[in-house]
Parts: structure tokens; C-alpha cells; sequence
């Protein structure tokens, strides 16, 4: 081998002559050609697009109005509901939401109608309806976690326990374990109002949620001892009153950190275990500096404000009156 | 139609006409649905001389031959002739690298490549590469030699070359029907291929495609081609001699040519007259017989003598066992096929189209159109079979030209 095929001549072939051609050099019949060539290309895409648009439209229609389907689409009856959920509701309190007609059709059912129905229980956060074809409806929940507890009167109907989430939405409560409810504080100090769709959320809930999640974690032992929290001066002073099942009364400062002054009560709580000097009003909004109020004598048991509502005869003898009347009315804005 | 139909255009534009056809390729068989033919203007001795006119009677073929199909192309395998393709041989030589002395791919690819590589002279083109069969250790092989063992791998190429601006002229022709030339298909290779079997080529054969402005001619040999060329010279001169000779104009001359013209002279009666027209018009004139193939006989002797000469020592008889095939128009003239024993010293036969081509089709005219759309068959059967591999002109080639 004499060559290196690196360096081999590089011979031209017919394929490198051009094969454009200028449309003056073209017949008339070539000119037709390409324009029914170039005609094509636009028609073809035109169709694309308008196909694309319909089936566009059609779908938008459909989602927006089932009843404009045919008959045939909406022959299949909902046969079964499923519930996906995070939290504790479960089939029957769907199937009670929902109330779906026995010989409703899955097509039939307007999806937005019933996600409007599973939103008004305040007890979920967010919800999706699906349909499962041929014949199931699928129902996704995300549900609120409650971290406290109030008692709310309508007018003059009976009171009525309501579970408060950490964004404030206040909601009945359903499903969930007796035991559990039991250890959730009760808010007083606010006033509920009505909204268009059920109750205003609280305001102030996030920092009183801080607030219970960083003693439940730090100090369950203080904790557990509380039994009710009171946002009367929170907006105005920046302050959240707890009561103890004992009568002593902490108030905790939103300005600064909370687990600081879990600490420092917690310092408090150990460093005064005279019985005869019981601690009575502990402020923790003042900083390093924590004043301090002793009482006299052992303080009475308090029952919680459940039990109080209906009774006044049976409220809890605590020194603090500003927290004797736990009735909480509820404003009608609306 | 299923979705794997395609519809292969083969285009012919010679000298005496333009032929246009159109085949449906269904992936197993070719059925011809389109078939168009022009009288050609503007063509001499195959290269295009007046574009207007040229372009007027293959865009008429086109036409003729879509609507004969009803269907619309998009590209076509087109025939290329003319006195101004030349080919010459070139081959290379290789040590085979591995050290058990096996031939690899990549030792087959570079021999390929040194064969083909050959600077050609400024404005000349490659048409065609074709490759002759591989020798390992001097032992032929006329398959690929991967894996065989060997020290020393050869192979050589005849290279087909035009004229940049005569090839590009063809092109243009057809891309003013906004058609794309698909491939440039060799008429010899073209009309060779058609009338000659797979066995004859094995064993050596010459086709001889005489048209009306030029002689195309393929010599094969162990089954694939050895030599082509074109003779500038066609079945037009015989009509030319004669009018020249008898003192006609070319009309008339063509007249006589093919009433009366032969390749070998029959008459030995120099009194036997034959009428121009025979109709007893006016201006109906009478010819000596003997005359008129005197001048096709000695016309056809020097156009096959050009013929050989060309083809040097590449022809002998020994070596073309298969004979002399004659196709083309020019084939039609009586006594052709003796007058063409007699040239080579071999057998010879007029060219015959496969037996599945239409009757309307197997006149020797249609032979170069045939073969190029046979042509087309197997370049789309090669495309759709092997998509995934490369390296498609030169295996297409192979493949069409060295086996059925």
C-alpha cells in the first residue's frame, strides 16, 4: 500500500451539483408544481392547527359542561365511591357529603359541584374529584390537623365544641379519637365571625400553634397542664395568656423565642415548689426580666370550660376573672 | 394502497426521444401504472443543447406518464448518456493487517477507498463507481472477502466520469418539473441489465444499446460489470449516410432506413428498385435496394468496429462466452445481430426484455427505461430493508449490477 488513506484525493461526484433551481428556468407545469407543493404544506398545516383547536374546544366544552355530552357517554351509573385521604373522615362521612343521587351517571355528576361540597366541611384543606371510568368517582382529601379547641354558641342554640388548625379554620371535628381531643387546650379571649362559606379563620393561630407545638416538644410536662389559652391581648399586645389546671397564669411574649421562655418558666416552675407560696401569674413577655405574682393558697382544680359553659355554678375558682366566662359569641358579620 | 407503496420515476432523455415511467413498488413486486414518450428536441448525441427545448419534451413525457398513472412523483432515477462519459480502471492493493492474516471490514474499506480514490481532471464528475470482484492472494472473489485468509487484498474500480456542466444540465431539466434527481443511472448499466441473465454475465457478455445519437456498452464479466463506454455514434448516422448518399432529406432518409436498411447487404441485384413512399405521389421516387444497404450495412460494420476498438483488449472472445446482446433502437435494424457476429467473432442476439415486462413495453426502446426503474426497485427495497445501514450508492450498484 503505497497511499495513506488520509491523504487520498478528494474525488467529486454528481451529487455535489446543486439541484436548486431558479422558478424562471422551471416550466409552467414545474412552477404549478411547487406551488401545489408549497399549497400543500399550508393546507396540511392548517389542517393540524384547526383538528388541533377542535379537539381543544371539544375538551374545554366537556370539562366545563358534561351535559352537552351524548347520551351515550353518561350511560354508566357511579357504582362505587372511593376516598383517598390523609387524615381520619372515611366513607360514610363521604358518602353523606357527597349525597350522590342512586342512579346518578358518572359523566352526569358535575365534579366542580361536588369538590365544592367536600370544601365546605371545613375539615379539609384541599380536594380533588376524579373520575374513574367506567363507573367509579374518586374522591383525594387533604385534611386539617386540630391543634386546640373552643366551645362556640350560634344565637340561641346549644353550644358546641369546634376543633381549631394551625391556620386558624375552626371546624366540627369529625372522626377523630375522643382521647385525643381531650388533651387539646381550649382558646378564649376571641370572637368568632361568619364568612360566606362557614366560619372566618382566627387570627393570631400560627403563633399560638408555635407556641403549643414548642411546649409539647420541650416541656410536655408543663404542657399538659394547660388547659386554656387565651388571645384577648394578642393583637393588642403581642401577648398570649395560658391558664393551668392549677390557676396560674403564664403569659408568653410572640416577640421572642418561645422556646427561651418554656425555658425559663420551666426554671420557674422547678425553683417554686413551696405549696404554701404557689405561683400565680408568671409574665415571660418582658424579657430576661420574668415578674412573678405568689398566692397564698393551694389553688382549687379547675373543670374544663366545656363543663363551665352550662354551668356557672361549676366555673373553677381561679384568681383571674378575666378568663371566668369562656362563652364565646358568635358575630355575625354576614 | 398500503402504506409502504412507493412510486419509483425513471426518466430517459435521448436523442430520438423522451421516455418517462412510472412504477407502484409495493415493497415485493413492481407493477408499471405510468408510461410517457416525447419526441426529443433540443438533445444531441445525449447532452442537452437547447434547455427550452428540452425541457418542453421531457416535462411533456412526465406529464404523459402521471396522468397515464394518476399518481404524482416527487423524484425520479434518471439514464445518463452521451459521448462525453469516459471510465477508467483504477485499483489499489493491500496487506491484510491482522497477524492471523484474517481480512476485517475495515481492511475491505480501505482497499475500496484507495481503488476509488483518483483525482480527475478539473470540471469532471464521478457517475458511477463500479467495483470489479476482489482478488485475495490473486485467488478471485467475487463476494465480500471478510474473514477469509489472506496476506495480500486487491481490488479494482471502473470509474465512470462526465462533464460537470453536461451532467448538471440533465439535472436541470428534470428539477424544472420540481422533481428531485434521485440517482444518475448509466444507460449501458441500465439496458444491460435487462437483457442479459445472470448466467450470461457470469460467464461474459456485451451489451451493445445502439440509440439514435449515441452506442452504449457494458462489458461483463464474472458477473459484474468490467468495462462501459459510449460511442458518439447512433442509429442517426445511418440516417444521415443515407441522406447524404441518395441526395433525401432526413425525414425521408429515416423513411428508407427503416423500410428497407439492413446490416448486412441481402440484395445482389443492383437493378432491384424500391419506391420512396410507394404510393405513386408526386415526387415519389425509386432507389436501387442494394444501394440503401450498402450504406446501413457499412454504417453498422464501423459503428461496431467503433465499438470494439473502444473496448481494446478488455473484449475477446474467449473471455465473452455469453456473446454480443443488442439492444436500442438501433437494434431493430435487420441482419444486426449477424452483422455483430461477425464484427466480435462471437455469438450474437437482439436483446429481450424479462418476460414480465408488458408486451406494450418490450420494444428494444424501452430497455434503457426498464432497467433504470429496475434500477429504482432495488435501490427502495435496499433503502427499506437496511435503513439502518450506510454507505448506500456503491452497495445499491453492487447489488443491482452483480446479481439478480
Amino acid at each position: 500500500m503505497s497511499k495513506d488513506t488520509h491523504t487520498l484525493p478528494d474525488t467529486r461526484t454528481w451529487r455535489e451539483i446543486p439541484q436548486q433551481v431558479r422558478p424562471r428556468a422551471m416550466s409552467i407545469e414545474g412552477r404549478r408544481r411547487m406551488t401545489m407543493g408549497v399549497m400543500r404544506v399550508a393546507i396540511g398545516s392548517a389542517v393540524i392547527l384547526g383538528v388541533s383547536w377542535g379537539v381543544w374546544e371539544m375538551a374545554g366544552v366537556l370539562r366545563e359542561n358534561p351535559d352537552s355530552m351524548p347520551e351515550a357517554a353518561k350511560a354508566d351509573r357511579v357504582r362505587s365511591l372511593v376516598l383517598v385521604t390523609d387524615g381520619v373522615l372515611d366513607k360514610n362521612w363521604l358518602a353523606k357529603t357527597l349525597a350522590v343521587a342512586p342512579d346518578a351517571t358518572l359523566m352526569g355528576l358535575d365534579l366542580n359541584q361536588m369538590r365544592q361540597r367536600v370544601l365546605a366541611d371545613a375539615q379539609v384543606s384541599s380536594a380533588a374529584v376524579i373520575r374513574n371510568f367506567p363507573d367509579t368517582l374518586v374522591v383525594r382529601i387533604s385534611e386539617r390537623s386540630p391543634v386546640a379547641r373552643m366551645m362556640a354558641q350560634a344565637g340561641g342554640a346549644a353550644p358546641k365544641m369546634l376543633l381549631i388548625a394551625r391556620d386558624g379554620a375552626a371546624f366540627a371535628g369529625t372522626g377523630f379519637d375522643p382521647a385525643m381531643v381531650e388533651t387539646l387546650p381550649w382558646i378564649d379571649g376571641i370572637r368568632l365571625s361568619r364568612v360566606a362559606k362557614g366560619l372566618a379563620p382566627i387570627e393570631g393561630m400560627r403563633a399560638v400553634s408555635d407556641l403549643l407545638a414548642s411546649a409539647k416538644l420541650e416541656a410536655e410536662n408543663l404542657y399538659r397542664t394547660w388547659k386554656v389559652i387565651s388571645l384577648a391581648h394578642l393583637s393588642t399586645d403581642g401577648e398570649i395568656e395560658v391558664y393551668t389546671r392549677d390557676g396560674m397564669k403564664i403569659i408568653f411574649g410572640t416577640k421572642e423565642d418561645y422556646l427561651r421562655q418554656i425555658a425559663r418558666l420551666d426554671l420557674l416552675v422547678d425553683e417554686s415548689k413551696d405549696p404554701t407560696r404557689p405561683l400565680r401569674v408568671v409574665n415571660l413577655a418582658l424579657g430576661a426580666q420574668v415578674p412573678v405574682a405568689y398566692g397564698t393558697a393551694a389553688p382549687t382544680l379547675g373543670n374544663p370550660p366545656s363543663e363551665t359553659l352550662n354551668a356557672q355554678s361549676a366555673r373553677p375558682q381561679v384568681a383571674f376573672p378575666s378568663i371566668s366566662n369562656p362563652h364565646i359569641d358568635i358575630h355575625r358579620e354576614l | 394502497m398500503s402504506s409502504k407503496t412507493t412510486f419509483i420515476g425513471a426518466v430517459e432523455i435521448g436523442t430520438s426521444k423522451v421516455t418517462a415511467l412510472i412504477g407502484e413498488y409495493t415493497g415485493r413486486e413492481i407493477v408499471i401504472i405510468g408510461c410517457g414518450e416525447c419526441s426529443s428536441r433540443g438533445v444531441i448525441k445525449g447532452s442537452v443543447v437547447d434547455y427550452r427545448a428540452a425541457t418542453e419534451c421531457t416535462h411533456n413525457a412526465l406529464e404523459i406518464a402521471e396522468r397515464d398513472a394518476n399518481e404524482r412523483i416527487d423524484h425520479v432515477y434518471l439514464a445518463q448518456t452521451g459521448g462525453h462519459l469516459e471510465g477508467f480502471y483504477n485499483e489499489a492493493s493491500l496487506n491484510v493487517k491482522a497477524a492471523d492474516n484474517m481480512i476485517e471490514m475495515d481492511d475491505i474499506r480501505t482497499v475500496c477507498d484507495l481503488a476509488k480514490a483518483k483525482e480527475l481532471p478539473l470540471g469532471r464528475m464521478v457517475v458511477h463507481n463500479i467495483r470489479r470482484p476482489f482478488r485475495v492472494d490473486g485467488r478471485l472473489v467475487p463476494t465480500s472477502p471478510e474473514n477469509l485468509v489472506g496476506q495480500k487484498l486487491e481490488v479494482g474500480y471502473w470509474t465512470v466520469h462526465g462533464q460537470e456542466q453536461r451532467l448538471a444540465d440533465n439535472i436541470h431539466v428534470i428539477r424544472g418539473f420540481n422533481l428531485e434527481v434521485r440517482e444518475l443511472v448509466l444507460s449501458s448499466l441500465a439496458s444491460g441489465h435487462m437483457v442479459t441473465s445472470m448466467e450470461e454475465r457470469q460467464n461474459g457478455v456485451l451489451a451493445i444499446d445502439i440509440g439514435a445519437g449515441t452506442t452504449d456498452y457494458v462489458l461483463y464479466r464474472n458477473g459484474a460489470p468490467h468495462t462501459t463506454g459510449v460511442a458518439a455514434v447512433g442509429g442517426g448516422h445511418f440516417t444521415n449516410d443515407i441522406s447524404i448518399g441518395l441526395r433525401l432529406t432526413e425525414g425521408q432518409a429515416e423513411k428508407l432506413k427503416l423500410r428497407f436498411g439492413r446490416a448486412l447487404v441481402q440484395s445482389r441485384d443492383k437493378s432491384e428498385k424500391v419506391w420512396l413512399d410507394g404510393n405513386f405521389s408526386i415526387g415519389d421516387r425509386q432507389f436501387s435496394r442494394q444501394a440503401i444497404e450498402n450504406i446501413t450495412a457499412a454504417r453498422a460494420w464501423e459503428l461496431l468496429e467503433v465499438v470494439k476498438k473502444k473496448l481494446g483488449h478488455a473484449f475477446s472472445p474467449e473471455t465473452c462466452a455469453g456473446g454480443v446482446v443488442l439492444t436500442g433502437g438501433g437494434a431493430k435494424l435487420p441482419a444486426i445481430a449477424e452483422c455483430a457476429a461477425k464484427v466480435f467473432g462471437t455469438s450474437a442476439r437482439l436483446g429481450e426484455a424479462p418476460t414480465w415486462v408488458n408486451e406494450n413495453l418490450r420494444d428494444p426502446g424501452f430497455h434503457t427505461a426498464l432497467g433504470i426503474l429496475y434500477y429504482g426497485v432495488s435501490v427502495q427495497s435496499d433503502r427499506t430493508a437496511t435503513a439502518r445501514r450506510k454507505g448506500g450508492f456503491l452497495r445499491n450498484v453492487t447489488r443491482l449490477f452483480a446479481s439478480t
